[in-house]
């Protein structure tokens, strides 16, 4: 009953889906209002498809029908009940299943948002977003069937991968990077349209640069997630390793990233519209060639889905995506500049140039890093790794290129920068770079790099203390207002470019505090007994003993340590070895402390009760609470400069018809 | 919402930009090729590098005493390396074909080297199912490590030489033993 | 400290893996704090043959633990690391190295980024240099373009200054006039 249910509504959804983007394609040649009607209403059928599936398969997971074939693959009746449900995005048809409900909630929004308005580019977008949707329902109904029925329902299923229950960020972090990822179909459509049509005008930048913010913000906070995760639950003490799928992750936000910076361009100056779109191409081509690298067994990862036969199908998905994004960007690229200049020499442009510069030859090196391997095994058949020691070396001198321009960008003026402009901009904040650089190099910082990065991220902070202190100093200036006052009339009626210096305040975080925990952290292996004690840096770590602790759907042996810091008792921390049934190698989970100033990272390996024995791995890293904080400010600052969005009521600046401007009608 | 006019939605037609087309085949048609080459590879499955090459030699002490068996030793005869764990159905199955194997093939010399296991464990599983040929300890995996063991079961077929052959990853048939062994009987 | 170091060199001496050494060992023996850290280093260059990913360094697993046993025993014996490096290349193929080695093809990747960052910076050079208004513009495309600015000359100098200050002064499609009212 349930499997064929399930079915139906995925074939619903594949039918609505296709009938709607031949519709909304057919209307974006030849417009027409019932044509519009018609693509609106399957766009919503579509997405109400896809909900009703996913509850579907979330009340079965959470009745343990095992008749359904997913259930029977990942359920279990020995899993709590949040388990159950997050085990919706744990194994291959379901997560299909989940980017399915994603992509049609998002589709629905934005074709209700825009229902009245952008009429010459609408039904393209919707025509292109519901192909996405007709491509992933097709892998539902067929290659990636999650509603197949079992024959034979067995009594009891193997549960979703242990990884996976061993943490509760396993429940947060698919969903916000499925947020991230499939959102990014939605500027895509935009794009499309706009090089369908033939134009990109002002009026259609605004959505354009709000459905690719969202998503980045999504994405953002997935990848940090990502790493955070990583880092509570896998026990080697670090939260990126460069593995394919993290850096499939990674690749469209450094794309996305960029393009949000060439759109402000092209609000500005009318200019870069094809790069932009290049870029929003690019950023959404990146999500599926990410879900071909995790889904087809073609990389070497931890996290991949088993192989699995979607591997070539995605393959044509991703020909198709990419053939069409290039005939499309040869055919109207002419038709799309403006001949808007940029302004020559040192100036703000130069250094978004440059920005958007780093940004794609990031997004290169880490993408050839990652395929390399790949022609290696295809054109000389020999097998090679590329693996961390590489990414972090390229990254190391990139990132910290885009920390220093994300300091010299904001501090230099729109227009040509005369020397004396160029001399009162860069110096000042030089005296940031030094302070903090100097603080650094006192507490014991002599890395060059780490050195290099509290340099730039000085520098940064202070240009961009400026830049968001900017109109509130005006104002407190212009009409004598206080400062609290004048914050918040700024940062209401300037709340894009707030938000804005709020994410370069959260990045430049991000990267130095990267740049601190990633050298300046110390560590000890030891075997201790048990009433052993040993110490690293300020800590003294007491093994007490090992116990068993028995759980429904595992068994974990747990290491009491006691935790003094100076003298002054912390508690006890429990590093584990989770046993579950199906896997022969225990998981470890380590236990941490975070601290603001920085963590202490117990890990265990081997804990023998009965010998009363743990080895022991203990890190101390700096600033590892400050990646997470700061990924926080990041999306806040994220969510500030979307808000506007919401409440668009004035005009933008520039008017957008060729006639008198309304504020031109000015009393003579 | 207000119906558009033909005009506004027509979109112009313009010539397509070669340079463009270009760049945008030479970035994506080479990717697509490296993706699809790689299809059905599986990326787990890593070639020995010891094919051809002298097998790395060993001395490892045998389970129940006994003095330490050196890989020089059985020079002269076509030898099969099998490591192998307590732990591993597949290598439990395929016990019976290397016992059956080392009975019939009696000039070929069998080994089997125990891999991340317990001397006790091996012990009381040999005692229930003696292999019929040495079985070695290999403590702290060096060999294994040497023979770039990455999981059970593992066997290498050396010739007479003392060079590999081949790697056989997986468990063992009857069948694909003997045609291995006469591959290494035939390479000198 | 010093029988650990005998102890070592013994087991080292009586390796029987002695054969697989590529060549005698390059430098002194090590010891102590040099011997933890460059057993470090020369482990986060090693993958995990069993983890997929992981470094011999990282990973918990029992392979990576006897692994970075070995390096720590040769680089007692005195092995530098690029011979133990290749010790392990002998035996598990070139895809136990997490930094390609730098050899053949191995070049590209290493340079590739290089040249992508020459390419693109004399692309941007150009883009910078090129003179303004010298692009076809379609009839779309000027349709974009913000409005001329007024006659009243007053007027023309607010706007201007207004634009310049919400960031971007557009092509000055008028002469600037400087006459007074």
């Amino acid at each position: 009953m349930v499997p064929i249910l399930g079915r139906t509504l995925i074939l619903l959804a594949l039918l609505s889906a296709s009938a709607g983007a031949l519709v909304a394609l057919a209307t974006g040649a030849r417009p027409s209002a019932p044509g519009w009607l018609w693509s609106r209403r399957l766009a919503y059928a579509f997405a109400g498809c896809m909900l009703l599936a996913n509850l579907t398969m979330e009340g079965a997971l959470l009745g343990h029908d095992f008749s359904v074939g997913y259930v029977a693959h990942v359920g279990s009746r020995s899993v709590p009940a949040w388990v159950s449900i997050v085990s919706l995005w744990s194994s291959l048809e379901g997560s299909i299943l989940f980017w399915g409900l994603i992509l049609g909630l998002y589709i629905a929004v934005a074709t209700y948002r825009n229902r009245d308005e952008h009429a010459e580019y609408m039904p393209w977008a919707v025509g292109i977003w519901l192909v996405c949707g007709a491509f992933f329902s097709f892998l539902l109904a067929g290659p990636a069937q999650p509603f197949a029925t079992v024959a034979d329902p067995p009594l009891d299923g193997p549960g979703p991968n242990a990884l996976l229950q061993n943490h509760v960020l396993m429940a947060i972090h698919p969903p916000f990077l499925y947020a991230g990822y499939v959102g990014m179909t939605i500027p895509f459509g935009f794009a499309c349209a706009a090089l369908f049509a033939g134009r990109l005008g002002e009026d259609f930048l605004r959505p354009l640069r709000s459905s690719l913010l969202l998503p980045w913000i999504f994405l953002t906070i997935a990848i940090v997630l990502g790493g955070w995760w990583a880092y509570e639950v896998l026990g080697w003490g670090g939260y990126w390793a460069w593995d394919p799928v993290e850096n499939a992750s990674f690749l469209p936000w450094l794309t996305a990233t960029a393009a949000l910076h060439s759109a402000l361009l092209v609000e500005r100056k009318g200019t870069l519209k094809a790069w932009t779109l290049t870029l929003i191409a690019a950023t959404f081509l990146l999500t599926i060639l990410g879900t071909f690298m995790t889904r087809s067994g073609v990389f070497n990862s931890v996290h991949s889905f088993t192989q699995s036969a979607i591997g070539p199908t995605l393959l044509v998905f991703l020909a198709g995506a990419l053939l069409l994004s290039v005939a499309l960007l040869a055919l109207r690229i002419d038709a799309l500049e403006s001949g808007g200049g940029l302004t020559p020499g040192i100036s703000r442009d130069a250094a978004f140039l440059g920005q958007n510069l780093l940004f794609v030859l990031f997004t290169f090196t880490v993408l050839l890093g990652t395929v390399f391997p790949l022609v290696m095994e295809a054109f000389r058949g020999t097998q090679m790794s590329v693996g961390r020691p590489y990414f972090d070396q390229m990254a190391v001198p990139i990132g910290l290129a885009l920390l220093l321009v994300m300091g010299i960008g904001p501090a230099l003026p729109w227009g040509r920068a005369t020397g004396e402009q160029m001399r009162r901009a860069l110096l000042p904040p030089l005296a940031g770079a030094t302070a903090v650089a100097v603080a650094g190099f006192l507490l014991g910082v002599r890395n060059r790099w780490t050195l290099a990065a509290l340099l730039c991220g000085g520098f940064t902070a202070q240009v961009t203390l400026r830049e968001m202190l900017l109109p509130v100093r005006q104002r407190m200036r212009a009409h004598g207002e206080s400062f609290t006052l004048a914050l918040r009339s700024a940062q209401r009626r300037g709340r894009r470019r707030f938000g804005a210096y709020v994410v370069h305040a959260g990045a430049m975080l991000v990267i130095v505090a990267i740049a601190v925990s990633s050298t300046m952290s110390t560590s000890r292996e030891v075997l201790l007994k048990e009433g052993d004690a040993t110490t690293l840096g300020a800590y003294t770590l007491t093994f007490v003993k090992a116990e068993a602790v028995r759980e429904p759907h595992r068994e974990s042996l747990r290491a009491r340590l006691e935790v003094v810091r100076d003298g002054r008792s912390l508690g006890a921390l429990f590093p584990s070895m989770n046993f579950y049934e199906r896997q022969r190698e225990p998981v470890g989970t380590p236990a941490v402390r975070s601290g603001l100033v920085e963590d202490l990272y117990l890990s265990a390996h081997n804990i023998d009760p009965a010998a009363g024995t743990v080895a022991l791995l203990v890190l101390v890293t700096p600033m590892v609470a400050w990646i997470w904080i700061a990924t926080a400010v990041m999306a806040l600052g994220g969510l500030l400069a979307l808000w506007p969005r919401m409440r668009e009521s004035t005009a933008p600046a520039r008017s957008l018809s060729p006639g008198p401007a309304p504020a031109l009608e000015v009393v003579r | 919402m207000r119906s558009v006019s033909p005009a506004q939605g027509a979109a112009p037609r313009t010539a397509v930009n070669l340079k463009v087309l270009a760049a945008g085949a030479a970035v994506v048609l080479p990717l697509l090729a490296v993706l699809a080459l790689n299809l059905g590879r599986d990326p787990r499955a890593v070639r020995s590098p010891l094919v051809g090459q002298p097998a790395p030699p060993f001395s490892l002490p045998s389970t129940g005493g006994g003095a330490p068996l050196a890989l020089e030793s059985l020079r002269g005869h076509p030898v099969v390396v099998n490591f192998w764990a307590t732990w591993c159905v597949p290598c439990i199955e395929e016990q019976a074909a290397l016992t059956a194997a080392a009975r019939s093939l009696q000039d070929t010399r069998f080994v089997g080297i125990v891999y991340e296991d317990e001397a006790a464990a091996v012990g009381q599983f040999l005692a229930s199912r003696p292999a019929g040929y040495p079985t070695l300890m290999d403590p702290g995996g060096r060999t294994a490590i040497a023979y770039g063991v990455a999981g059970v079961p593992e066997t290498f077929f050396l010739d007479a030489d003392g060079r590999v052959v081949e790697k056989h990853v997986g468990p063992l048939a009857r069948s694909t033993i003997a045609s291995l062994v006469a591959r290494a009987r035939g390479a000198r | 400290m010093i029988a650990f170091v005998l102890a070592l060199v013994a087991a080292a001496a009586a390796d029987p893996q002695g054969a697989t050494d590529p060549g005698p060992p390059a430098g002194p023996p090590l010891s102590g704090a040099a011997l933890d850290v460059r057993t470090e280093e020369a482990a986060a260059l090693l993958r995990c043959p069993v983890c997929q990913g992981l470094s011999v360094a990282d990973s918990p697993s029992s392979m990576a633990r006897n692994m970075k046993q070995e390096v720590r025993q040769k680089l007692a014996a005195g092995y530098d690391q690029e011979q133990v490096l290749a010790s392990f290349e002998r035996s598990y193929g070139e895809f136990v190295r997490l930094r390609p080695p730098l050899r053949g093809a191995n070049w590209l990747v290493w340079l590739g980024p290089a040249a992508f960052l020459a390419a693109g910076g004399a692309v941007l050079l150009r883009t910078l240099r090129r003179p303004r208004g010298s692009q076809v513009r379609s009839a779309a495309a000027r349709a974009d373009d913000p409005a001329p600015l007024p006659e009243d000359p007053r007027l023309a100098q607010a706007i201007r200054r207004v634009r310049a200050m919400a960031g971007g002064s557009p092509p000055d499609l008028s002469p600037a006039r400087k006459t007074p009212p």
